[in-house]
């Protein structure tokens, strides 16, 4: 068990070095796959509380180092004129909290996930993905102010969680063949992946 | 609940509550670790984007060159993908011919960069340039393009590659004026940019503005953060507010399709 939370880590650093190789798909409203989310959530399924906490703390504050956005050197005439002050920022690590909130809602499930209904998880992958979005884009217009809900946002939305889904599968896969090679096992009653 | 889980809990709270009271500078100091970390990989990542890019690009082009064999000669095929891709080279060249003129031609001191890295933020318009301290490139420096138009600023310069804020990012903000007229605005972004061709936002401009589409758009040099006389775009719309007026602008610089950069290392004025 030892040694899969810590390939869970090591799957987690991975998965923040391949986000940088995936590009924003511009036709389809700058949707991507978010890998690192993705194994977060994903690993939440098949990990014990402590180890999802683990994993939500490091993946949010990776997240957070390549999301949040700290503008440095602004025109500070430009504010005095207009009376605004500079537009601010996400509060460093709340991607934390959320990578939390969607491991506990993967966790919620996790009852059918070890009888073998994988592809339950996987779906909720995409239903946590929309929530962590929505939430996060609901924060950022509370934080700067007007709320700028078109229909692109939601198709933004909803094709990020589907991608980000569709790719669910291959992660799960990639678990399961860590679990084996770390004899960890995934209790299943359906598909045993004990390994001795 | 298990006694595990409990200082699990514990822990994490600890932990995020930590996170949660970094300052700003701690914060910068992770990222730069961070991105001085990742740098390599997202210089591969950008190869690895044009490359896919270009790929597509040639996949689209054998689409339409199916079409055109059900009534051409083979041999007349291959010499229109010869013409294809001598098109293709001439337009490259055209650009890099471009990119040495601006150099060769504009008032400052620039230093090229190539886009290696296009909206790596889920809500935000960046991009990452392949040029960094080693290059003297700054915090704050002002980014051109081939055109002269304006693209944006240095805001985290790192090792070897450097993040770029967009002019069509809802945090940037640029002090701007409008050819022909004494108004004068702010410059910003949107919170999300779809489709070919981004809008800005110029406000601030006053409610009786006489402002007509096509009018041209230039930074007015104050703040200093950005140079004088730079084309930023020009106006498709003006609404007039109770207070204030309104326009709707179309950047000067083609987004989509931008590739080589210019940071201004050092204007006339410094």
């Amino acid at each position: 068990m030892f040694f899969y939370h810590i390939s869970l880590i090591g799957l987690l650093l991975l998965s923040c070095i391949v986000q940088q190789f995936l590009p924003p798909i511009n036709g389809w409203y700058d949707a991507r796959i978010l890998l690192l989310p993705l194994v977060v959530v994903c690993s939440a399924a098949t990990t014990p509380t402590a180890g999802m906490l683990i994993l939500a703390f490091l993946g949010g504050f990776l997240w957070d180092a390549q999301q949040i956005l700290l503008i440095q050197g602004v025109d500070t005439e430009i504010y005095r004129d207009t009376y605004q002050s500079p537009i601010e920022s996400m509060k460093f690590g709340y991607s934390i909290l959320l990578f939390a909130l969607m491991g506990f809602l993967m966790q919620g499930i996790q009852p059918l996930f070890k009888q073998g209904k994988w592809y339950l998880s996987a779906m909720l992958t995409g239903v946590a993905m929309s929530l962590y979005l929505t939430v996060e884009y609901l924060l950022l217009s509370f934080v700067r102010g007007g709320f700028d809900i078109t229909s692109g946002v939601f198709n933004q939305i909803g094709l990020t969680a589907l991608i980000t889904m569709l790719a669910s599968p291959l992660v799960f896969w990639i678990l399961f063949q860590i679990a084996n090679l770390c004899r960890h096992e995934i209790s299943y009653d359906s598909l045993r992946q004990r390994t001795y | 609940m298990r006694p595990l889980n409990f200082i699990a809990l514990l822990l994490f709270i600890a932990g995020t509550v930590w996170v949660f009271t970094r300052s700003e500078k701690a914060v910068r100091k992770v990222q730069e670790n961070y991105y001085s970390t990742i740098s390599p990989f997202v210089s591969k990542g950008g190869e690895i984007d044009a490359f896919a890019t270009s790929f597509m690009e040639e996949v689209e082009h054998s689409e339409v060159l199916q079409k055109r064999l059900e009534q051409a000669t083979r041999e007349r095929d291959r010499f229109k993908l010869i013409g294809i891709r001598i098109g293709e080279l001439e337009s490259e060249n055209n650009e890099l011919r471009n990119a040495l003129d601006f150099k060769k031609q504009t008032e400052f001191d620039v230093i090229s960069a190539q886009i290696v890295r296009r909206e790596p933020l889920t809500w935000g318009s960046t991009v990452e340039i392949n040029r960094g301290d080693s290059d003297h490139i700054g915090v704050s420096l002002c980014v051109l393009a081939s055109n002269g138009g304006l693209v944006g600023q240095v805001y985290q310069p790192g090792d070897d590659v450097s993040s770029v804020l967009l002019i069509t990012d809802e945090a940037s903000r640029v002090s701007v004026r409008v050819e022909g007229s004494a108004e004068v605005g702010i410059l910003s972004g949107r919170r999300t940019n779809y489709g070919e061709t981004p809008r800005l936002r110029l406000r601030y401009l006053s409610k009786n503005a006489v402002l007509q589409k096509g009018m041209k758009v230039y930074t007015n040099g104050r703040g200093g953060l950005f140079p004088a006389n730079i084309p930023v775009g020009t106006i498709e719309d003006f609404e007039a507010g109770p207070v204030t007026g309104e326009a709707e602008i179309i950047p000067s610089v083609d987004f989509n399709n931008l590739k080589t950069v210019f940071v201004i290392t050092d204007s006339p004025g410094d």
